[in-house]
């Protein structure tokens, strides 16, 4: 079991650990607690495992850390500042881009999202900054209310035990674990039907490493309904689906993977649990983490899907591979202590960029499994909203911030241009200005173009397996079916 | 390469969240105590060998398991191919050992028609001061399921290869009985590698090995 630690060198790397950003200052109102200057990084991401380092210090820690290969990655200091511009100009802009010029977006979140602007960046890509102004002081409501007990046993629980080796999360009772704390207790008071799941713990740290609380827990919100609808819920159904989705896809990637895992009949929930329900970052060195997680609050859980089967490709995938892990138990062993190699930022991107894996094939395994779903388990017990593709599904599914100012209308124009009584002057046909609205300012745009359209502009966005409606119809703030 | 082994025994570590499931199997297996281990989401496993009598060794398989219930959905399917369990409770922790009557339920339910040997164990036992559950009662609850009981301590590594080697030992015993069996389609227990060793339950007194930490 030695060889399960392997893989700690590159886990140890810093979380941020790239020059001081001048950008930081200017461009992040939301920013709080979290830096963007993050030395040490999630470095304990897999430390309680490790071991070695426990109980010596964060010092300790960090030495070993520093002098790492990974820095041969870094960004060039010219390029980065030339990514936070785009960035900046992107973010300033944002509801236009979002319509025309998604697969630009898309492209610089397959780069890499400047640290500096990351979490703002992945708050407008998930919707959770919509929210937040659509829900404006509900965080503090739901934060001032005291919980229930059974819930905040289990949360408080866990508070100590969330990438222990990062600055934030370190000393106990500290900013950061007080902020988790109220992050996850304010999502069981949200979702009291839903409660809390261990697995959301290591998502919202990582959330909170990059904005504050508040924000945190919309972008937690946004994760747990729109990108990974049903994982956290009672029942887990819905991951045991992705599972048996993953290992359907697997056997188009990688025959041979699948083959062997078949044989040895290792079921996916063994490996992959812990790979999706915490979006990898529990598993992957920290610097993969946010290049994963860039692309995912584009793209949505395709991302998930192509990481796990790039591993499980790459390890499992030839009979030269598979001559040292033959048994079972070997597959196993290996499937957790993941070569460093495969999950190498570069590599592991490069991978996931070029994998064929679409939406449209998750969605039409999504229904083949579902119906075996439902002949060997029945309905299933926790129905779930459907999910949303990634940012380009979620600002089409989620109003733009006017409607935090006006009322919902019933009935919604289908196609042409927006009904927006005082948007005649925009000379965008299929963008509407948001209504002169103290929320004017950069994203506050209106977003509200007909679904129809982007469509065309689009077409591959939409292979949900709900009708098309589900897409760009408003969300009436609970979509729980 | 793998050491030689008589049997492999598949075991399930069980109980509710933070009783310590997983730092009592790291320090078993790895040998060491992490003062902070992440909450183990789904399934975990480890693997150790442990001689019952010299030259006999016996394979481990030991699968860790999320304590919190919402994982339950996903754990009891590795019940049942679990010969043997530990089932734990944080002695300073009154509700983890409350629950300890719901944990055999749930497991009863989903490891038909097989059965798993139980052992109770107490864990944490270094923080006695800080105890909930005096030994007396958890020894009475064992006795009422029929399971043995003991307290262990990954912290200070008390009892930690006694409650495993101790729970082997009464496997193999069964096995050897033949009370329990090899099956096809049953992970619970398998048949190791055994060159040049017969088997023989006249085999020497056990060795009195019993590491005491």
């Amino acid at each position: 079991s030695a060889t399960r630690n392997a893989a700690a060198g590159p886990r140890s790397v810093p979380a941020a650990g790239r020059p001081s950003l001048s950008a930081a200052g200017k461009c992040s109102p939301l920013r709080g607690a979290a830096g963007a200057l993050r030395i040490g990084g999630a470095a304990g991401a897999r430390q309680g495992r490790v071991g070695s380092a426990v109980g010596t210090g964060l010092a300790a820690a960090l030495t070993r850390l520093i002098p790492s290969p990974r820095r041969l990655e870094e960004v060039p200091l010219e390029v980065l500042r030339q990514r936070e511009s785009k960035w900046l100009d992107m973010l300033n802009n944002w509801d236009k881009w979002m319509a025309k010029k998604h697969k630009k977006i898309r492209l610089r979140c397959q780069k890499g999202i400047p640290p500096s602007l990351r979490g703002r960046a992945w708050q407008y890509l998930s919707g959770s900054k919509v929210k937040l102004e659509q829900n404006i002081g509900k965080f503090d409501e739901l934060d001032l209310l005291p919980g229930e007990p059974k819930w905040l046993d289990v949360i408080e629980r866990d508070l100590h035990r969330q990438f222990p080796f990062h600055e934030m999360f370190v000393s106990r009772g500290g900013h950061g674990q007080q902020d988790l704390f109220r992050v996850l207790k304010a999502y069981t008071l949200y979702r009291p039907e839903e409660g809390y799941c261990q697995a959301q713990a290591p998502i919202a740290a990582v959330l909170l490493m990059h904005m504050p609380a508040e924000q945190a827990f919309w972008c937690l919100v946004q994760i747990c309904e729109k990108y990974l609808p049903g994982y956290y819920s009672e029942k887990l159904e819905a991951i045991q689906l992705d599972g048996q989705i993953l290992f359907s896809l697997l056997h188009k990637v990688s025959p041979v993977a699948y083959k062997h895992l078949s044989k040895q009949k290792i079921d996916p929930i063994l490996y992959m649990t812990e790979w999706f329900m915490c979006a990898f970052s529990r598993t992957l060195p920290w610097s993969s983490v946010l290049r994963v997680w860039d692309m995912f609050f584009c793209e949505g859980v395709k991302i998930i899907f192509r990481v796990g089967l790039v591993l499980l490709k790459h390890t499992l995938g030839s009979s030269d591979k598979l001559k040292s892990c033959q048994g079972q138990y070997e597959t196993m062993e290996r499937l957790r202590a993941l070569s460093p190699k495969i999950m190498q930022e570069t590599f592991l991107v490069q991978e996931v960029i070029e994998l064929p894996v679409t939406e449209r094939q998750i969605e039409r395994e999504h229904l083949i499994q579902l119906k075996k779903w439902r002949e060997t388990h029945g309905e299933l017990q926790c129905k779930s909203p459907p999910r949303l593709h990634g940012a380009k599904a979620i600002s089409e599914a989620e109003p733009p911030t006017r409607k935090a100012l006006e009322p919902v209308p019933s009935i919604i124009v289908p196609a042409g241009p927006a009904p927006v009584p005082k948007a005649r002057k925009s000379k965008e046909k299929n963008r509407e200005k948001s209504l002169g609205s103290p929320a004017n300012g950069p994203g506050a745009e209106g977003n509200g173009a007909p679904g129809a359209a982007r469509e065309l502009l689009h077409p591959q966005v939409s292979p949900h397996h709900q009708s098309k409606e589900s897409l760009c119809s408003r969300e009436s703030e609970d979509t729980y079916l | 390469m793998e050491a030689i082994w008589l049997y492999q025994f598949r075991l399930i570590v069980i109980g509710d969240s933070t009783v310590g499931k997983s730092c009592l199997i790291r320090r078993f297996t790895e040998g060491r105590f992490a003062q902070i281990s992440d909450p183990t989401v789904g399934v975990d496993f480890f693997s150790r060998l442990v001689e019952i009598e010299p030259g006999k060794r016996i394979k481990l398989q030991i699968w860790d398991t999320a304590g919190q219930e919402r994982f339950r959905s996903i754990t009891r399917a590795y019940y049942r191919n679990s010969v043997g369990g530990l089932l734990l409770f944080d002695i300073t922790n009154r509700r983890s050992f409350q629950n300890v009557h719901e944990w055999l339920e749930e497991t009863k339910v989903h490891v038909q028609p097989y059965q798993i040997v139980f052992v109770l164990v107490g864990h944490k036992c270094d923080l006695d001061t800080q105890r909930q559950v005096t030994r007396h009662e958890a020894e009475k609850l064992a006795a009422a399921y029929g399971m043995k009981y003991i307290e262990t301590s990954a912290r200070d590594a008390i009892n930690v290869e006694k409650a495993f080697t101790d729970l082997t030992r009464d496997i193999y015993e069964l096995v050897k009985r033949g009370e329990i069996s090899i099956q096809e389609g049953w992970e619970g227990v398998k048949s190791g590698f055994v060159p040049n060793v017969v088997h023989s339950s006249e085999e020497v007194v056990k060795s009195d090995r019993r590491c005491l930490c």
